[in-house]
């Protein structure tokens, strides 16, 4: 697919983040000047409509925007500001700018008092809550689900991070909340989890393909026994697994994002998340077995990606909680046949 | 990395009148068909069928209507064929025809080929076999020896083929065999279309499988004549003409939906009842199924644009191999049911029938060590 914003995002990545970027990133530092440079790009508004921002691209289009960034190893929220800023347009709230990110809000209680909200709980393994503004989630109030712009400065962050070192904090909510930062979701978009798992999911396939490329570098370069060791068939065999996987991963992704706000989205979703998540073990236990004992230094890359991949597994629903969900409804499904039911599930799929 | 992205397929609700055709046409002609015929999968094999299937205008959809198909899109083409797996239709009869020879001799063929018999392929009546592999040359098809020497009037061909699905009830072949010496192992090579049943010098003998199934032959020419107008395409240009005949061979639905009869007989033993591990399992295999029905429709969305993804079918080939051979082994870890082979059990004989047949699965069509070694020269390995 021709797209001037993966243009546009593939020369901003290449040229401004490297592995001294990842490793200082990594030790805590969030890369700021990035993030201007990103935001003059508008590529964060990228799923929001045009009248609200954004760049008039179909939505498939601007995710693409996340596994890219996953193709980069980028560490900043950018796939969770664009989906926070999604949610909050669709929620008819203000887009405050800046970095954004998404949380999972079910376990927050909701109460009104007057014209405003009360929210009290505690929102687990927030991306990047440490380094952004505000902090978008849904939480139902008398059963309808309600979108909250959370400020950041208004909560009590704990910091953890992921495998990769990425931000991962706890955050405790104790705010009353006026109609400029909560709002009704009028039309669902699928949830904050399966919006997560969609962006985790897309992030996966972009990092797995940098992994397989660099594995093919380094394979053609080393040279043991006289040769490259892309010349043994063993390692021709892993890395022909390794496109496999990492195929089938951005395809699955793919699924999902093409049918990003319509009926699929719930089952294919699921099967992204799980298929993904499947891959990032081969891929990565292999990635590994050919770079040798080099890739499992500090020095080298591939541990960024890989870490990535790893801990992007454990967010926004494991494998094992998503293929649950998918087997429930495939075995509960009114279809007359497993089937019709497969079929039904699909995405839309893309007009010629 | 263009190796592994695929673009998305079609939209699906556009084939949703063909597909609801195609369903109601299956639940009355296979109304009787037992799960346990319906374990062979694309390996059953019926005239009847494929004739009837043809009268709805369904087999040779994407010829032109000239040579009496139906000017219909691969796309629409896939809707039929997943289908047909998916209900374990019987369909060998006309399957090889429809999928490979018959675009073959539509892209390469004479006027007179095409009119001889384009239209007899679409009207279901031809059974088409495929004369590759030898004794010995299985994957590396470049050590062919099958030879056809250039005569007064066409040409005599010595050697013998082996695996010939189908060669006992075909009516034609497509004979792939060296007529030049060639200093490139890719050279000299060519494509023949034999009329089994009006050919002498011809033994064809039954290569029993280990489920115990006749599908294989071995096929032995010893001194064959054919006219010169057998010869299909150029002469010593079959490397690349059945080169570019893999991409249909390779991405179809029939390479992960061998085994799908088992799969729904194992989720109607499972049905509402499921325990949390067993849906788990369940949800893996549909995720697994949905994605690679999703890589499947795009490579043929590919096709249908002209493009030639024959890089991508490898990795579907691949993958789908991996998933149709997993089967049994998932039926297995959720379900205490022991295999009978012919038992009356639906889900025992079903289970028997493909633990027998999925060695196949990655041998058939491209071993899976050629498969990746394909991917491994996309990847630019070798």
């Amino acid at each position: 697919m021709e797209s001037m914003i993966h243009d546009m995002a593939e020369r901003l990545f290449r040229d401004n983040i490297g592995h001294g970027l990842r490793e200082s990133a990594a030790a805590g530092n969030c890369p700021r000047a990035l993030w201007t440079r990103i935001e003059e790009a508008g590529l964060h508004m990228a799923l929001v409509p045009e009248e609200a921002g954004g760049f008039g691209v179909p939505a498939a289009e601007a995710l693409g925007l996340v596994r890219i960034a996953g193709a980069h190893g980028l560490p900043l929220p950018l796939a969770e500001t664009l989906i926070a800023n999604a949610v909050l347009a669709r929620a008819g709230l203000e887009l405050p700018g800046g970095r954004l990110t998404i949380a999972e809000g079910a376990s927050l209680q909701l109460e009104r008092r007057g014209a405003a909200i009360h929210a009290i709980g505690q929102l687990k393994v927030v991306p990047f809550a440490r380094w952004v503004d505000r902090i978008v989630t849904i939480a139902a109030l008398n059963g309808t689900d309600h979108v909250l712009s959370l400020p950041v400065k208004d909560l009590t962050v704990i910091p953890a991070q992921d495998l990769a070192g990425m931000p991962r904090d706890d955050a405790e909510v104790d705010l009353v909340l006026t109609a400029a930062d909560a709002a009704p979701l009028p039309m669902s978009l699928g949830g904050m989890r399966g919006l997560g798992a969609l962006i985790r999911s897309l992030a996966t396939a972009g990092a797995m393909e940098t992994i397989l490329s660099m594995t093919v570098e380094y394979a053609n370069d080393r040279v043991q026994f006289g040769r490259p060791i892309a010349k043994f068939q063993t390692i021709q065999h892993y890395l022909a697994s390794m496109a496999g996987e990492t195929a089938a991963s951005r395809a699955a992704a793919e699924m999902a994002a093409d049918s990003y706000d319509t009926p699929a989205f719930a089952l294919t979703v699921a099967a992204a998340k799980s298929r993904s998540g499947e891959a990032a073990e081969t891929v990565g236990a292999l990635a590994h077995q050919v770079h040798g004992a080099i890739g499992y230094t500090q020095e080298h890359a591939l541990h960024h990606f890989t870490k990535r991949i790893w801990s992007w597994r454990d967010e926004f629903g494991t494998e094992l909680d998503w293929t649950r969900e998918l087997g429930r409804a495939a075995l509960s499904s009114p279809h007359e046949t497993f089937w019709h039911f497969i079929t039904d599930s699909s995405a839309q799929g893309t007009p010629a | 990395m263009t190796l592994t992205a695929f673009p998305p397929p079609a939209p699906d609700t556009d084939y949703d009148i063909l597909r609801q055709e195609v369903r109601a046409f299956l639940a009355v002609e296979l109304a009787d068909f037992p799960p346990d015929m319906r374990a062979k999968s694309w390996n059953g094999f019926s005239r009847d069928f494929s004739r009837k299937l043809a009268q709805r205008g369904w087999v040779g959809m994407t010829f032109p209507r000239e040579y009496g198909g139906h000017a219909r899109s691969a796309l629409e083409r896939y809707v039929v064929s997943e289908e047909l797996l998916a209900a374990g239709a019987p369909v060998i009869s006309h399957w090889i025809a429809d999928r490979q020879s018959g675009p073959l001799i539509l892209a390469k063929g004479t006027e007179e080929q095409k009119r001889a018999i384009v239209p007899r392929i679409a009207a279901g009546e031809l059974c088409f076999c495929i004369g590759m592999s030898e004794p010995d040359s299985g994957s590396d098809l470049a050590a062919t020896r099958t030879v056809a020497t250039e005569v007064e009037g066409g040409f005599r061909v010595n050697g013998t083929k082996v695996w010939t699905t189908y060669a006992h009830v075909a009516d034609y072949m497509i004979l792939f065999c060296r007529t030049d010496k060639s200093d490139d192992r890719h050279g000299g090579m060519s494509q023949f279309l034999i009329d089994l049943k009006a050919t002498e010098n011809i033994q064809i003998s039954p290569i029993i499988d280990m489920a115990g199934e006749h599908h294989f032959n071995q096929v032995i020419f010893d001194d064959t004549f054919l006219p010169a107008d057998a010869l299909l395409g150029e002469k010593g240009e079959g490397w690349s003409q059945v080169m570019s005949e893999l991409a249909f061979e390779r991405s179809g639905p029939e390479r992960f939906l061998s085994s799908f009869t088992l799969i729904e007989e194992l989720i109607r033993l499972l049905g509402k009842d499921a325990t949390e591990a067993q849906q788990a399992e369940i949800g893996r295999l549909s995720a697994h199924l949905m994605v690679l029905r999703q890589m499947s429709r795009s490579v043929a969305r590919m096709l249908n644009e002209g493009k030639n993804p024959a890089l991508q079918a490898a990795i579907v080939k691949d993958l789908g191999a991996l998933f149709e051979q997993d089967v049994p082994r998932l039926a297995r870890s959720l379900v205490s049911r022991p295999a009978v082979p012919g038992g009356r059990d639906s889900y025992a004989a079903v289970l028997a029938y493909t633990e027998l047949a999925v060695p196949s699965f990655s041998l058939r069509g491209g071993t899976r060590e050629i498969l990746r070694g394909i991917i491994a020269r996309g990847l630019g390995l070798r």
